[in-house]
């Protein structure tokens, strides 16, 4: 087996708020392996973007309480702040959601991307803005070196996003995390920005963290895919056998509630009843017990782990534990 | 582009400050009755002498009249005489400006290069001890009658001082009339004054750059920045600072015409020969033209102030763009 | 596998539901109340300032059990008596009792900056809501105004209107509300126009309620929160403007107390009495302090977006 690339066990990201204490990440494992896209799903709120950043030790004011980051040897929840610095931009890149609002607006596009290289190379500005005009170009901006003069405002939503990946890329990174990159977009746009990051994880064999909101975009990009619900893994596993046959209710809900392809258009979606749970107070047991149609009286009681479930998925469920099959209603 | 933001601009200040001055005009013919500007009004005086002082003036006739010739001196660079001595206005104004520039500039400078570190370092340590004390501070700041305060400063550094044979600092005037008027005596005239004027305008700035400094790095391309993977500093100082500052320099544009007439209250209590004073005082004495000029002037300051806000937010602020 | 055409239909469920809704109005105000009392530092100053004006509204009373002074009762054997009995604060140059002047100036002071308020609301509001409502030219002429008025320095205006009203409360209050109206009406324009493209506004202009019940009955409702935020932050920037007219002179005239003209006076004696100073200034300063907190709280409860 390949050694993996970066490996989270057990991570926990709490914040303190006047409520009470938010459990955001709540005991998180998973691996990524060197040039793979693994695609991390779940509804808003469930802490995929907490996750992600806790990786990057960007979770401020959030605090991470427990677990490790191994990346290159290194535990990166214990290296100095100096040494973390080192990581980020450089070797893992993080793009985010709104690309509106991640620019800096006040400085022009190109030397925002020429930045990393600046930061982490010590290059100078004409060396960092030439490697940026390329990048620009070989993410799909159209005369790149005029546009790179441009302010983030006078591009558009679908430029600003290849901007920013172009800004992840320019140092070469291991590793890119791209938090909901489409979400904000066009559907067109969406498609465009996607191929973007197939293309580029072909071509300079990143290893994509892709976090998403949307099962379609999982289906068509990710090798491996992990579902998360209230601050924990639910599923994990790779992304046809979860798609093909999933072993936990939520999962399972998830894809009820979307339109195949291969039925009938007509039949009406149906969402999944309930609300996400707040993370502050949690249901006893496993958290999604109270939206769960396939509940036994364990569940509510105790918590479930995440173990091997079938030939090759990971699931925390007593019922699909117990060998019970998921089907029906 | 620019030019024609420019030139729409200034037809609206054009209005504005046609408005302005005929509004000052009105006030004081309303106000003035009878009164013969620079002339006490005694009993040996006869009618038929206080008209023709009058009509030497001007003042016989319709205030419109009057307006229409004033604005036709203006146009010609001409702001006429007062109305009281019989110096220019200008030269009247000439006078005091340098003094009314030193010290509402003095306190500004104080107050921007203050402001602007107290605000970071309140935004940066939210909710710490600092933090606290300067909220305090600047809050008594916003509520403390500016010429409260000098008195209090008078009483402590110029009277009490004094009493007890300390070296104090003087109270009155922009210089000492006797062998005055050195660096040394200017800036010991200035300290008490300034220091008034500023506390006012640190706690004010300072304020406002703490919320804008929170504000922006609350912001997404502050994470942005934070995930290249650069020092706090360069997070702070040049992705934050940059555009924290932007609204601040509409705040500081706002205060131009504070120039002339913000430092007013504390030129009365401080006795220092600036263009507020000349301004109350000689509207006490109904000289028109002077307080015409002034307010004019003033005017001329609000607009400049704006418009130069405005310009300077297009320089600094990339997504402004004149229309 | 499934395409990339079909990422749009793909959305998973719960993804949409982050929308804000809009809330029913009544809990709007409940939350605010909520939050006003939450906030102690701001109910506290709330308090103070009431304290201080049913002092001001009690002030013959106070005179006539407590300190036994009258504002104007002249003394001229106990000049410049220090702070003690029976003179708690202290005499003036012509032996007025300072504590009892403190009490009647807080009455002229408070009641000029209330009425101010007042007279800047009902003006500034009609106003602005005439200039967002109807728009086009009607708005063009009152915001030209608005900013002629705005321009002028405040100071000379209000120098040249107090040489021509010769103050009294009433009219003080007038001409420092002659400038405020102004920038009531701005924010009240701005209010109008954001709420006017509501639907309910045009469902109800649709039924064809005449204009000026429409304005009164759904407009007012909706900007009023901006004007009690507005009204509360004015009070203590009143009270430092009139405080500054009177001890310029132009305000409050002598004998009549005002917190403003007794530093006038104290401004000469200052050097050997003190108190005559201290406590009119402190007095002002408290009360400016206490309603600079409430109006803040005033304004973190009813926008809890603008809260710093
Ligand atoms: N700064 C913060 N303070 C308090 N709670 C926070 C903060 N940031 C996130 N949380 C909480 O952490 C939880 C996880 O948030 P996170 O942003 O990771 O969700 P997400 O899965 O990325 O959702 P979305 O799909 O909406 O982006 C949420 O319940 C949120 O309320
Ligand atoms: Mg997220």
């Amino acid at each position: 087996m390949t050694q993996p690339l970066l490996e989270v066990q057990d991570l926990r990201t709490v914040f303190t708020t006047k409520d009470g204490i938010v459990k955001a990440v709540d005991g998180v494992s998973f691996e990524l392996l060197p040039g793979e896209t693994l695609g991390i799903v779940g509804e808003s709120g469930c802490g995929k973007s907490v996750t992600a950043l806790s990786i990057m030790r960007l979770q401020r004011p959030g605090k991470i309480l427990g677990g490790k980051v191994m990346f290159k040897g290194q535990d990166l929840t214990r290296v100095s702040e100096y040494e973390m610095r080192e990581v980020r931009g450089k070797e893992i890149a993080m793009i985010f959601q709104d690309p509106m609002t991640s620019l800096n607006p006040v400085f022009r596009v190109g030397w925002q991307v020429a930045e990393p290289n600046r930061i982490h190379q010590g290059w100078d500005a004409k060396k960092a803005m030439t490697s940026a005009v390329s990048m620009l170009q070989r993410v799909g901006i159209p005369s790149a070196a005029s546009r790179a003069r441009d302010y983030p405002h006078q591009f558009s939503g679908g430029m600003r996003q290849r901007a920013m990946i172009a800004m992840g890329l320019t140092t070469t990174p291991q590793v890119l995390i791209a938090d909901e990159p489409t979400t904000a977009l066009d559907v067109t746009i969406q498609a465009q920005i996607l191929d973007l990051l197939r293309t580029v994880n072909k071509d300079f064999g990143t290893a994509t963290i892709l976090i998403t909101h949307n099962l379609g975009v999982v289906a068509g990009m990710c090798e491996r895919v992990i579902v998360m619900y209230a601050g924990k893994i639910v599923e994990a596993g790779p992304t046809k056998d979860v798609f093909a046959n999933p072993k936990h209710p939520y999962t399972w809900s998830l894809l009820k509630s979307i339109p195949r392809l291969d039925e009938d258009r007509h039949e009406p979606l149906k969402p999944i009843e309930g609300l996400p749970p707040s993370l502050v107070d949690l249901p006893s047991g496993c958290a999604f017990h109270p939206r769960c149609s396939f509940k036994v009286e364990r569940c509510s009681r105790d918590v479930p782990a995440l173990l091997r479930v079938g030939e090759t998925q990971l699931a925390a469920c007593w019922v699909t534990q117990a060998g019970t099959e998921l089907k029906g209603a | 582009m620019l030019a024609k933001y420019v030139a729409r601009r200034f037809l609206a200040s054009l209005v504005v400050v046609l408005g302005v001055t005929l509004i000052t005009l009105v006030l004081m013919d309303r106000t003035r009755g009878t009164y013969v500007p620079g002339i006490d009004l005694n009993p040996a005086l006869r009618p038929e002498d206080i008209a023709r002082l009058r009509a030497d003036l001007g003042l016989d006739r319709p205030f419109y009249i009057w307006y229409i010739t004033w604005i036709w001196g203006v146009v010609h660079g001409d702001f006429g005489r007062s109305m009281i001595d019989g110096s220019t206005v200008m030269s009247h104004i000439l006078d005091r400006l340098p003094n009314t520039l030193e010290l509402t500039g003095t306190a500004i400078l104080i107050g921007v290069l203050l402001a602007i570190p107290l605000g970071i370092v309140g935004a940066l340590r939210r909710g710490s001890k600092a933090d606290h004390t300067m909220t305090v501070v600047s809050v008594a700041g916003f509520a403390v009658p500016q010429f409260w305060m000098g008195l209090i400063l008078i009483l402590i550094f110029s009277v009490t001082l004094e009493q007890h044979g300390l070296p104090w600092l003087p109270s009155s005037g922009a210089f000492s009339a006797v062998n005055g008027g050195d660096i040394i005596d200017r800036i010991e005239h200035l300290v008490l004054p300034a220091t008034v004027l500023s506390f006012f305008y640190i706690s004010t700035w300072s304020r406002f750059i703490r919320s804008s400094m929170l504000e922006v790095l609350s912001q997404d391309y502050i994470r942005t920045a934070r995930a290249k993977g650069m020092s706090d500093r360069r997070v702070v100082y040049l992705h934050g600072l940059r555009n924290a500052l932007i609204p601040l320099i509409t705040l500081v544009g706002l205060e131009l015409p504070g120039l002339v007439s913000g430092g007013l209250v504390v030129e009365v209590v401080f006795g220092w020969p600036g263009i507020g004073k000349l301004a109350f005082e000689r509207a006490l004495q109904y000289d028109y033209t002077t307080v015409m000029g002034v307010t004019f002037f003033a005017t001329l300051l609000v607009i400049a102030g704006n418009l130069i806000a405005d310009l300077l937010y297009g320089v600094f602020d990339p997504r402004i763009r004149y229309a | 596998m499934i395409g990339q055409s079909r990422v749009a239909e793909l959305e998973m469920p719960g993804a949409a539901v982050e929308g804000v809704s809009s809330r029913p109005a009544q809990s709007y105000w409940n939350e605010s109340w909520e939050r006003i009392r939450a906030n102690r530092v701001g109910l506290a100053a709330g308090i103070l300032i009431l304290v201080f004006a049913l002092i001001a509204i009690a002030a013959p009373l106070f005179s006539a059990l407590l300190t036994h002074f009258l504002p104007q009762t002249i003394d001229l054997d106990v000049t410049f008596h220090p702070p003690g009995k029976p003179n708690w604060l202290g005499t003036d140059e012509l032996g007025r009792d300072t504590l009892t002047r403190l009490i009647w100036g807080g009455r002229v002071t408070l009641g000029v900056a209330f009425l101010t308020v007042a007279i800047s609301l009902t003006v500034g509001s009609y106003v602005g809501m005439l200039a967002g409502y109807y728009g086009k030219w009607v708005d063009d002429i009152l915001m030209r105004l608005v900013d002629t008025v705005l321009a002028i320095p405040a100071i000379f205006l209000f120098i040249l209107m107090s040489i021509l009203f010769r103050p009294n409360p009433i009219t003080l209050a007038i001409i420092i509300a002659s400038v405020g109206w102004g920038g009531v009406a701005r924010l009240v324009r701005g209010e109008v126009l954001s709420v006017k493209e509501r639907d309910f506004i045009l469902a109800t202009r649709s039924i064809g309620a005449r204009d000026f019940r429409l304005m009164l009955r759904h407009l007012l409702p909706n900007v009023l929160p901006v004007l009690i935020v507005s009204a509360s932050l004015g009070v203590g920037q009143i009270i430092l403007i009139e405080a500054a007219l009177d001890f310029l002179g132009l305000g409050i005239q002598p004998p009549t107390p005002s917190w403003g003209n007794m530093l006038t006076n104290a401004e000469s004696y200052f050097f050997h009495s003190f108190w005559l100073v201290i406590w009119p200034g402190i007095a002002i300063f408290a009360t400016v302090l206490a309603s600079n907190i409430f109006g803040n709280a005033i304004r973190d409860a009813f926008d809890p977006r603008l809260k710093s």
